[in-house]
């Protein structure tokens, strides 16, 4: 198993040079000046060359990679051409929102999902099981921009003035102050992979408040990841939901299940234990797959709610060619990817005794 | 055992470049400041005499309008231009690109606006107790501000880019104002009592761009014709908020001098159009693309609804119109090199004088319109060197018959910007280019405001977007100010007093204004300002993006010390 996983790991390296090749030749082929966003109306060629020259923009493409590559080598992913902030920094401040946002969409689509599939296999044809594929079916379909914004009217609007109201958008209410962690705890010399880890930390409005006492604002970012994270598990609880349902049905019409039945098993015992264990291999792959996607940013949910995540970001990095912003990003995406999916692997091992023995 | 060996080298491998890119430090080393003058003496030693610092090109030579910028005393400051410059004061009232930094908190953080924006020091009403990246800045009444305190104890800016997801914010009570509000979402906001409405009169202008290099539009009649086939009135009536108005000539009715009064360029005249197209042996079987971007902008609130009817307009006439609409980052180059034979773009005033529009589109400064016309830059000229403004508007009348005439572009509308309040805010005065915030007063005295993005920076000497500028007027003070009216109003200048032509301006500081860092503000402050953003070679020249565009668009168009292209 062991092996297995280093093996993975292994496999990291090519996936990441090969990430940041594709990812600065496209985003340097891409039609569109930088500066001419930036200026907007403002922009004239002479300011445009000279940002260009600034930032080393007018060199030939090979020779801007073989300078990106020795940067990167030094450990220097470099700087927002829009803001000029180190890129480690954008990262430790939205990764945090988009990790908080997925933890709490792949909680309630995992858990919400499985029960129904279950339910829905084991009352197979009756009303309940249509209801329930008509309700995955429909929120398969749903756009997520269109339900975000009546999740965010329903909650805000129709419900203000009562207990269920919740805010629309935002990732704190205003006034709610979030203190870097450095600073609190006198840390602020701290550099490296400790000041990243701690940056994770202090921007993660959940863990800051928890960690520094200040419940108020744990409750407040939860109150506000509510309908987010209810938008975009919809998708994700419905395709567990449906896949829950095939795989035990397929499962709970095996020999061994019949067999287990014979002996006296309960059927609440034989359901847990033996067929729905078995039927958690591609549910598990579903699940892993929905978090690497979420993990890397939920565009829509987090441009309709306001949250400040990956996937907003990386966007606007890309509209405004913010080429380095860009390239930093696909390459913790593809990192985001590989490590769920080493997660997923490690899994199954876990759920499927047959693949420790492979 | 092996394998398990290259496999551990390469984890290790791994790990280091995760641990070397988590701890990686930015790739612009910092510019360390150099003081290349005499140091700034205390006042508070009467013993030594004050050394004012100088900024000073050696000829005119350089491509830029300031000659010198002197500081005569520790409150007097001394503009010296290579040619009148009339429009001085509403030019450094205008935008935030001229907030005045403390020249010694500048030489600590080596001009550079990523420092500026962990600990920007101002002397505006506000400084800024939080900037949450991404979501918020919260702002407190500044202790040490000069004028009147403000009425308000928190101002929180927010930001969503959905001006839908902004409205809902507002009807829920989560902001107390909104900013952009979309013609689409006037209705709910009228109809709701709880809301209201802020319209803000700013100038600005839609263009239907023509580039006459591009077949047959090198010909001035086939120009005429089609700006007579577009009805503007029904464009403004379906596509614009209330208080918008169609264009009757190349400026907006609050230009003065610029705008004529009673002239109209055009008059919409389908036959007659039509009619001088065919007199022209205009090609009606070609397909003509006219090009946009859907980018939403105060003088373009719905792009493709708006390029639809104008091609609709066309149809009626006969012309066949490809739309083409395109990303911002590759159409604004593509227009501005001249690459587009029809298409929109837009303006909206920086500050409130005649050559901030004439100067800017019809002075050939880009061939986005093709070659320009000798007459029509020649006046042009001509008005922006004179102080008379009666004399000036004299020549404006003239350029305004011969843009009518030649046609370099169509101008269709002036748009109205709205912005959305609780009906409970009280005292929401909205001015040509500011809102005041400091006099809005809310139930819980936090005023909570949401606009379309997050400031770039807080060093706005270098920025141009307005979401920026919002928060570095709340932050900064400038020589002067505008606030209701587009009339400046001094504000760290008691005076700026120009000589009989108009080439030189001294200024008289505001005494006792102090920054939020403790400094007093002096003279040399302006120069250090001025300095970063007039010299290219000035050590503190750092700023964001380095372009430092504002003062190459109303000072340059090159600054002192610029390298040659």
């Amino acid at each position: 198993m062991t092996q297995f996983l280093l093996r993975r790991l292994l496999l990291v390296l090519p996936v990441l040079v090969g990430i940041l090749l594709v990812t600065f030749i496209i985003t340097r082929l891409v039609p569109g000046d930088p500066c001419y966003v930036m200026l907007g109306e403002h922009a004239t060629e002479a300011s445009c060359n000279d940002f260009n020259a600034r930032f080393g923009l007018d060199k030939s493409i090979p020779e801007q990679f073989v300078r990106y590559a020795l940067n990167l080598l030094k450990g220097e992913f470099g700087n927002s051409l829009k803001d000029r902030r180190p890129i480690t920094t954008i990262i430790g401040e939205r990764l945090p929102m988009t990790i908080e946002l997925t933890v709490l969409a792949v909680t309630l689509s995992s858990f919400f999902g499985i029960l129904l599939g279950v339910i829905s296999a084991l009352k197979r044809n009756t009303i309940f099981d249509t209801l329930t594929m008509l309700g995955a079916n429909a929120g398969v379909s749903m756009p997520i921009f269109w339900l975000g914004l009546l999740l965010a009217y329903l909650f805000a609007l129709v419900l203000k003035g009562t207990p269920f109201q919740l805010p629309p958008s935002g990732r704190l209410s205003a006034g709610m102050s979030m203190l870097p962690l450095a600073k609190t705890w006198g840390l602020q010399d701290v550099t490296g992979i400790k000041a990243f880890l701690l940056a994770l930390l202090s921007n993660s409005a959940i863990m800051n408040g928890l960690l520094t006492g200040n419940y108020a604002l744990t409750f407040d970012a939860l109150k506000h990841l509510i309908l987010p994270s209810v938008a975009v598990s919809t998708v994700s609880l419905a395709i567990i939901a449906r896949m829950t349902r095939s795989a035990l049905i397929d499962v709970l019409g095996q020999d061994y299940i019949r067999t287990a039945r014979a002996k006296g098993l309960a059927y609440a015992l034989v359901v847990r234990r033996h067929a729905l264990r078995n039927a958690l291999i591609p549910i598990v792959t579903i699940i892993g797959i929905q978090t690497g996607g979420l993990l890397s940013g939920a565009v829509l949910t987090e441009t309709i709610f306001s949250l400040p995540g990956v996937g907003s970001r990386m966007v606007e990095a890309i509209l405004n060619r913010d080429y380095p912003v860009v390239q930093g990003f696909a390459v913790v995406i593809a990192l985001i990817f590989v490590f769920t999916n080493l997660i997923v692997d490690a899994s199954y091992a876990y759920l499927d005794p047959r693949v420790r023995v492979k | 055992m092996k394998r398990n060996l290259y496999v551990l080298i390469s984890l290790i491998a791994l790990a280091s470049m995760i641990l070397a890119a988590c701890g990686a430090k930015p790739t612009e080393a910092p510019v360390a400041p150099v003081v290349t003058e005499a140091p700034v003496v205390a006042t508070e030693a009467p013993v030594v005499a004050y050394v004012g610092e100088k900024l000073e090109a050696p000829d005119c030579n350089y491509g830029g309008t300031i000659k010198s910028i002197e500081a005569v005393d520790e409150f007097t400051v001394k503009f010296t231009f290579c040619g009148p410059e009339p429009a001085f004061i509403a030019k450094v009232g205008s935008v935030e690109a001229y907030n005045i930094y403390d020249a010694d908190y500048l030489k600590e953080i080596g001009g550079d606006a990523v420092a500026m924006n962990d600990n920007p020091v101002g002397t505006g009403q506000y400084i800024v107790q939080e900037w949450v990246r991404g979501d918020h800045i919260t702002l407190v009444p500044n202790p040490t501000y000069f004028g009147k305190a403000v009425d308000n104890t928190t101002l929180v800016l927010k930001w969503n880019k959905e001006a839908a997801a902004r409205l809902l914010d507002l009807q829920a009570g989560n902001v107390d104002g909104i900013a952009e509000v979309t013609a689409d979402d006037l209705p709910t906001i009228q109809a709701d009592s709880n809301l209201k409405l802020a319209p803000r009169k700013i100038n600005n202008f839609l263009y239907l761009g023509i580039n006459n290099t591009y077949p047959p539009f090198d010909n001035e009649k086939v120009r005429q014709a089609f700006a007579m086939l577009i009805n503007k009135q029904q464009i403004v009536d379906d596509f614009y908020a209330p208080g918008s108005v169609a264009a009757t000539q190349f400026v907006p009715p609050g230009v003065k001098p610029g705008f004529t009064d009673g002239f109209v360029d055009t008059t919409y005249d389908m036959a007659k159009g039509v009619e001088m197209l065919k007199a022209e042996k205009f090609d009606f079987n070609k397909e003509y693309t006219l090009s946009y971007a859907e980018r939403t902008r105060p003088y373009f609130p719905q792009p493709t609804k708006i390029a639809q009817a104008v091609q609709a307009q066309l149809a009626e006439a006969g012309i066949k119109v490809k739309l083409s609409m395109e990303e911002w980052a590759t159409y604004l180059p593509a227009t501005r090199a001249g690459e587009k034979e029809l298409f929109f773009l837009g303006w909206s005033e920086d500050y409130p004088d005649a050559t901030n529009w004439y100067d800017v589109f019809l002075t050939g400064s880009s061939p986005a319109f093709g070659d320009p016309f000798p007459d029509i830059v020649e006046n042009i000229k001509k008005a922006a060197q004179s102080g008379d403004p009666v004399e000036r508007q004299k020549i404006y009348d003239e350029v305004n018959k011969l843009y009518a005439q030649h046609v370099p572009t169509t101008v269709i509308a002036h748009g109205t910007v709205n912005q959305a309040y609780l009906a409970s805010v009280e005292n929401v005065v909205l001015g040509p280019y500011n809102e005041n915030f400091g006099q809005m007063k809310t139930a819980d005295g936090t005023m909570r405001y949401s606009q379309d993005g997050e400031p770039v920076s807080l060093m706005c000497a270098d920025e141009t977007d307005g979401n920026s500028f919002r928060a570095c007027n709340l932050i900064f003070s400038k020589l002067y100010k505008f606030t209701t009216t587009s009339i400046a109003e001094p504000d760290l200048a008691e005076e700026c007093v120009g000589n009989a032509d108009a080439t030189e301006w001294t200024c008289t500081l505001r005494q006792g204004v102090v920054f939020s860092n403790g400094a007093k503000l002096d003279a040399n402050d302006v120069v250090a300002t001025f300095s970063a953003g007039m010299d290219y070679n000035y050590p503190l020249r750092k700023g964001n993006t380095g372009t430092y565009q504002y003062f190459k668009d109303n000072f340059g168009p090159k600054v002192m010390n610029q390298p040659p292209e």
